[in-house]
């Protein structure tokens, strides 16, 4: 993600929080063997 | 979080099924899905203002289907113009509206009808005039190069098969200077290859 950001050409490309947006799901498993979680993510032009 | 989908990977049937899921989230947001939707799983953990969401009409809060928060990085501007890339029914367009203010403008982009018609009750609803909704594909915006001072999105991205397609439009609509603050999914582990193929990790 920050290196496709970086590519289209946004500088100061930072991931800054992180959220275990699947917990308590029916995806919850396939999400944690994954490593998939919610992520902010912020760039500037 | 791959980047661009796999060869022979059929795109148009996957907006189709995108646009099926949400469709159906908007008509019944309460129903069985895959993810969480709502102003209660927004502020248990996503860290929303349970308050300030309570104050929004149900009708733009109820399907909320984000999965993080772009209201915790750097505060909206007042007078700001604002792009929401994949509004859904607008809960985060009206709390960037109410942000920017009145003298500031929110554009919500989207390409469901059914999420575009909560989004506008809701937005009526609130009595927030500076948020407007307009149909479309998110890797073909319907704004003018250099118009927006920061864009917001909330679990989109990953719904596009073309991200680098997807980011240098972004790059075209912000001005010089103005900045993206956006929530995605994403992944510690690579997909396999058949991983990659399946129509329902996109779409969830």
């Amino acid at each position: 993600m920050i290196e496709a950001l970086q590519q289209a050409g946004f500088h100061d490309v930072r991931a800054c929080h992180f959220f275990d947006s699947f917990a308590g799901t029916n995806k919850e498993r396939v999400a944690k063997k994954y490593g998939v979680r919610g992520t902010n993510f912020t760039a500037v032009k | 979080m791959a980047i661009a989908c796999p060869v022979g990977f059929d795109v148009a049937r996957l907006k189709d099924e995108v646009r099926q899921t949400y469709s159906a989230v908007a008509r019944e947001p309460d129903g069985e899905f895959h993810f969480h939707r709502g102003p209660e799983y927004a502020a248990r953990l996503l860290g929303y203002d349970l308050a300030e969401l309570k104050s929004l009409p149900d009708t733009a809060t109820a399907p909320f289907a984000g999965v993080g928060n772009p209201f915790l990085m750097d505060p909206l501007p007042d007078g700001a113009s604002v792009l929401d890339v994949g509004s859904g029914a607008g809960m985060d367009c009206l709390l960037a509206a109410r942000r920017v203010g009145k003298q500031g403008s929110v554009v919500g982009v989207d390409m469901t009808d059914e999420m575009l018609e909560r989004a506008r009750a809701g937005a009526r609803e609130a009595g927030l005039p500076q948020v407007r909704f307009e149909k479309g594909d998110i890797n073909r915006l319907p704004l003018e190069a250099q118009s927006i001072d920061v864009v917001i999105s909330n679990g989109v991205f990953n719904l596009s098969p073309d991200k680098g397609g997807l980011f240098r439009e972004l790059y075209r609509v912000v001005k010089p200077g103005g900045r993206l603050q956006f929530a995605d999914i994403t992944l510690e582990a690579e997909l396999s290859e058949a991983a990659r193929n399946d129509i329902d990790l996109w779409t969830g």
